[in-house]
């Protein structure tokens, strides 16, 4: 089958890429570009786990073709940290105790980044329709409820910051 | 999972999809979001020699007020119809089922009306991997001459699942099919052929350009049934559309009423409609009455292939009626 070249612009720079018609943007950011953060699970649109922003839109890249996302920006959970320094989302789910086994945790970054893009001021009920499609086996969706409320409201919210848990960013501060 | 092989194209322009269809026809198949038709392939289900998408058709995706009817692209991705206040406010039952598809972020981005009403039927013995396939023989979807749902079936029973479908169907919509040179519009009632292998009754060189949607003084309302709202398909729906008479503003003067993921095709319900005409819109036991009647036709059509067992989902088809049909009548009477 014939190979295309290929331009995507992913977490602000252009990638050149050589790729088959049927790679799908998940393969081509995991095995062509090492972006290994979105992650394969059902492969069928179901689980959420290789969500990635097209965009700024939350989207299954394993059920969007890498040539139908050419022309768009594309933003994966690498490019949400700045070097070394996390985003206050990141943060956020860190010191939660939003991420047990972390296989679910770069869909749900990326689904509640464009959320709070959004909607900066989610209550839970907007939170957790806005997971809806993230499944995560470990956390029980709580703490990771938790995390994306306390990232758009540092001061408050926070049950943990209330009862005055080491573990909470705002203890810290 | 791997997609197999296929070549790609883009048109920018109607009229080159359209030469594109005419020369590849059945050959082909038609990417709008790709949430359907990628799974299939996938699955092994599919394996088309040439994949024509949308994307770069733009002009495919729109909403517009037009004659006293709703023009729809059928390009438009599902969030800015659930967006549309115009959609919201003269067609709430479609709005209701868009919202449904799916999970809220992810899937409304991508998965497009067109997609939605022209997703294939699917059937729990038919609708799994080659893996699973390859240990049993082919069903009648699959290219056999079985039919695991219905015992000696000489014909393929999958399920029409499509949210979209069963609402527009109870809003009377009609779909705009456009083939090189021509053009044809045709009712969602007429849209489907009996056929559980090929559902619709659109030729392969065909591309589903609109959906209308005619604009009445009526209300509609969409109930669902599915196990887990973000990502299961609907085992039970119901689409109404009540209208108050014209003369008596407390009476029902038009109903429709369809019963989806039961059958072949959404089921447009002639006889339990017509019953509700000259009802009071307070009058639950009318509405206790079209549900059960509902609930019988449907059964009849219905088999054990998507999910929960036939019984349970027969018996909720009268509960999601009775449902749709008190939320059309308060609305009207709001």
């Amino acid at each position: 089958m014939e190979k295309i070249d290929l331009t995507l612009n992913i977490n602000h720079k252009p990638v050149e890429v050589r790729i088959s018609p049927n790679d799908t943007l998940l393969e081509v950011l995991r095995d062509h570009l090492d972006l290994t953060g979105s992650k394969e699970s059902c492969g069928e649109g179901v689980c959420g786990s290789c969500t990635v922003q097209l965009d700024g839109k939350p989207v299954r890249s394993c059920l969007t073709l890498a040539l139908e996302a050419e022309g768009a920006t594309i933003r994966t959970v690498e490019g949400l940290a700045d070097g070394d320094t996390l985003s206050p989302l990141q943060e956020s789910f860190v010191n939660h105790g939003a991420v047990q086994c972390g296989f679910c945790t770069p869909g749900m970054l990326m689904t509640a980044d464009a959320l709070l893009k959004e909607n900066p001021d989610p209550d839970e009920d907007t939170i957790r329709k806005a997971l809806s499609g993230n499944i995560c086996r470990c956390t029980g969706y709580a703490k990771i409820v938790e995390a994306v409320a306390h990232a758009a409201h540092p001061q408050d919210q926070c049950p943990d910051c209330a009862s005055g848990l080491k573990s909470c960013c705002k203890a810290k501060e | 999972m791997r997609l197999p092989q296929f070549n790609y194209t883009g048109p920018d322009t109607l009229e080159k999809a359209l030469d594109l269809l005419a020369q590849r026809g059945p050959d082909a198949k038609i990417l709008a979001g790709g949430t359907d038709l990628l799974v299939r392939m996938k699955k092994g289900l599919l394996a088309p020699k040439y994949i024509i998408s949308l994307k770069a058709l733009k002009d495919l995706a729109y909403i517009k007020q037009d004659k006293g009817t709703i023009r729809i692209g059928a390009r438009t991705c599902l969030a800015d119809i659930i967006a549309s206040d115009l959609v919201q406010k003269e067609a709430s039952a479609l709005s209701t089922a868009c919202e449904r598809v799916g999970a809220a972020t992810i899937q409304h981005f991508r998965g497009t009306l067109g997609g939605n009403i022209l997703q294939d039927t699917r059937c729990f013995h038919y609708n799994q991997s080659a893996f699973h396939r390859s240990g049993r023989q082919a069903c009648h979807k699959d290219g056999g001459k079985i039919c695991y749902a219905r015992d000696e079936s000489d014909r393929c029973n999958s399920t029409c699942q499509s949210d979209g479908a069963a609402a527009l169907m109870a809003l009377d919509a009609r779909l705009v099919l456009a083939s090189k040179g021509n053009e044809r519009t045709v009712a969602l009632t007429d849209f489907y052929t009996t056929d559980g292998i090929q559902p619709f009754a659109m030729e392969p060189n065909e591309l589903l350009t609109e959906i209308i949607i005619p604009v009445t003084n009526g209300k509609s309302s969409y109930q669902r049934l599915a196990y887990r709202s973000a990502i299961d398909y609907p085992i039970v729906c119901a689409g109404v559309l009540l209208k108050a008479d014209a003369g008596k503003k407390d009476t029902i003067g038009e109903a429709r009423i369809v019963v989806g993921a039961m059958a072949r095709s959404p089921l447009f319900l002639a006889k339990e409609s017509a019953e509700l005409k000259g009802k009071l819109l307070t009058d639950t036991k009318a509405f206790q009455k079209a549900g059960n009647g509902a609930m019988n036709s449907a059964s009849t059509f219905a088999v054990h292939n998507v999910g929960a067992t036939l019984e349970y989902r027969c018996a909720m088809v009268s509960e999601m009626i009775i449902r749709a049909l008190k939320e059309a009548a308060q609305a009207i009477q709001a």
